[in-house]
């Protein structure tokens, strides 16, 4: 229960927050339009990925699953980002 | 909906801890917050009444005075209008060191404390900080977080009965049955509100933690440089330094009005103003107001020395932040439409305490042992705390109301003394509690509550001359309502003190609630 939790704590603030930044980016015009949309958004998101997390068969697949889609997501966000095909 | 038998333990257990950590907090934040819906009446209530609504010539001469004062106030400074939160107007501005100064027309050189009465105040710092400095704010704002977790849990442990048992309320032998029914009743039919409330009360709380948290891992670092335009209304513009007088004051007054009139709002009222570079050719002034009509108000920004419009952000013409932003704010502070969607909200709020306080009986009623008369050290800790916080808080609260009366009265200091009332009578009633027998103490607790809660009306009447009967004479209907509606709480607290009483000595034997002496 507690490494579940852990899971959903941890590694899922970083899956909602580059969740959050994905679309924000990603959606047409720039980014700051979204960005008060973005923060609202944010907390029932990681509420939701909290809540996902007890639905995992055991504490070491939650940290791997959520810790591998949070490094996909903000990876994917940052090279977006770096390479300048969104704004 | 079919859920796994694991899930389901899952989410009980979830519900359970979340219950408990976040529980008493959320009883808090929701009857204080209840009462903090009707902060405006509330603030006439607890000020003499006579005075009379200022007029925007006192204003001018408020703005003209700080200003020639305070060389601080013509960087920044912000004003209300009179009648917004209080009958006069009201200047505010941060000086050399960063502390906030307000002054009146009655207070030129300013104070450090907000002019009006404090009852309003502490009361909504009861509900968003537990009356905790600082750190009571993102306490709360972690609180609210929990209380998602709950409403998710609480949601999926209830799915596969959801439709059949909605309308289910079963008195009766079966006591946590019953409990169950009342408490997944209210939860679900008030969902929307809760969901509402538990989105939009961590944000208010961890706005800033989160900007903070968010801006490196996915804004590039440029959040908070971003944050000025898609929160503020007024452009950024640098100083001029070229002297320019400021146009009237009530010109910006009805130039906001006619901008709002022109965009379709009809009833847009301007509440405060927010003044930036005063006597420069750069000074620019942000009118902010309320449209009852619209899902929160809007603003207003003109060039301060000719009028000009500079940029509006008005409902039904608002970018895609600030209508987000509105949209938060008058969704948690229930502003928006009429006098109804108050009471609406009033009532919400304490069905959510009682959301609360049922969770507890819950808790108790499920780890009872039916077959001996010695209960638990956790159900008696649970029963001693849920009495002692939850209806010590309602005994606190009822008591600050009447302090705020009559310790003016008495030629006291409201402000201070309404603090150790508040956080005194708590201590008191916690204490009370884990002294006495659970039963005991919940009707102890209940009645003082009731008497406490009956002696408002009183205290105004007495302090003031304003009895209920001359407020609804004279056509002070919020004075009369805050009156009467002290009265039919303390009727209420009355019912369940007996209530209370009944479950003791007819209810099921064996539990924290049942009379031992019978």
């Amino acid at each position: 229960m507690w490494a579940r939790a852990g899971a959903g704590v941890l590694p899922g603030f970083f899956l909602a927050a580059a969740l959050v930044g994905l679309l924000g980016w990603l959606l047409p015009g720039p980014w700051e339009s979204t960005m008060v949309a973005g923060l609202a958004a944010f907390l029932p998101l990681w509420i939701g990925v909290i809540c996902a997390a007890f639905r995992f068969s055991s504490g070491r697949r939650a940290w791997l699953w959520l810790g591998g889609l949070a490094l996909f997501a903000l990876g994917l966000l940052w090279l977006l980002q770096m390479s300048g095909w969104v704004r | 909906m079919k859920l796994q038998p694991a899930t389901l333990r899952t989410f009980t257990t979830l519900h359970s801890w979340m219950g408990l950590v976040a529980g008493f907090a959320l009883f808090v934040a929701f009857y204080a917050g209840a009462i903090t819906v009707f902060h405006q009446p509330l603030q006439q209530w607890a000020t003499p009444h006579t005075a009379a609504i200022g007029s925007l010539d006192d204003a001018q001469r408020l703005l003209d005075d700080v200003l020639a004062r305070h060389p601080e106030a013509r960087e920044h400074v912000g004003m209300t209008f009179p009648g917004y939160e209080l009958a006069q107007p009201t200047a505010y501005w941060q000086d050399r060191h960063g502390t906030w100064l307000f002054a009146t027309p009655d207070n030129l050189g300013g104070s450090p404390t907000p002019p009006g009465a404090s009852l309003p105040e502490l009361i909504n710092q009861l509900h968003y900080t537990l009356g905790i400095p600082v750190a009571g704010t993102w306490l709360m704002g972690v609180v609210s977080l929990l209380y998602g977790i709950a409403l998710v849990s609480g949601f999926v442990i209830h799915l596969p009965r959801l439709a059949k048992d909605l309308f289910a309320l079963r008195p009766g032998r079966n006591l946590k049955r019953f409990w169950q029914d009342a408490h997944n009743v209210v939860g679900v039919l008030s969902l929307p509100f809760h969901i509402v409330f538990a989105v939009t009360g961590a944000l208010l709380c961890l706005m800033f933690v989160l900007m903070l948290a968010l801006n490196p891992l996915v804004y590039e670092g440029k959040l908070m440089a971003a944050s000025a335009a898609a929160m503020d209304t007024a452009p950024i513009m640098q100083k001029a330094d070229v002297a320019r007088p400021l146009s009237p004051l009530a010109s910006w007054h009805a130039r906001s009005i006619e901008v709002a009139r022109d965009q379709g709002i009809a009833d847009f009222v301007p509440g405060y103003l927010k003044l930036a570079h005063a006597g420069d050719a750069h000074a620019v002034v942000e009118i902010t107001g309320t449209a009852p009509r619209g899902l929160g108000g809007g603003a207003v920004a003109l060039d301060a020395t000719s009028g000009t419009v500079l940029a509006t952000q008005l409902p039904g013409a608002r970018d895609a932040n600030h209508a987000t932003l509105a949209a938060v704010y008058a969704l948690h502070f229930g502003d928006y439409g009429n006098v109804a969607v108050q009471w609406l909200y009033f009532l919400l709020g304490l069905g959510g305490a009682f959301l609360f306080y049922s969770g507890n009986l819950l808790w108790i009623e499920s780890r009872r042992k039916r077959r001996q008369p010695e209960q638990g050290r956790s159900s008696i800790i649970m029963a001693r705390a849920t009495v002692g916080i939850c209806i010590g808080v309602c005994v606190a609260v009822s008591a600050v109301f009447v302090a705020a009366q009559l310790l003016p009265w008495l030629g006291g200091n409201a402000g201070a003394g309404e603090r150790w009332v508040c956080f005194g009578s708590w201590a008191l009633c916690a204490i009370w509690a884990s002294w006495r027998a659970p039963l005991h103490a919940a009707q102890e607790l209940l009645w003082l509550a009731a008497l406490v809660t009956a002696l408002i009306p009183l205290a105004h009447g007495l302090a003031t001359g304003w009895w209920f009967w001359r407020s609804a004479a004279a056509g002070h209907g919020a004075l009369f309502a805050i009156d009467i509606g002290a009265l039919a709480l303390a009727t209420g607290f009355g019912a369940l003190a007996r209530a209370t009483a009944r479950r003791g000595r007819t209810g099921g034997a064996n539990s924290v609630w049942a009379d031992q002496r019978r």
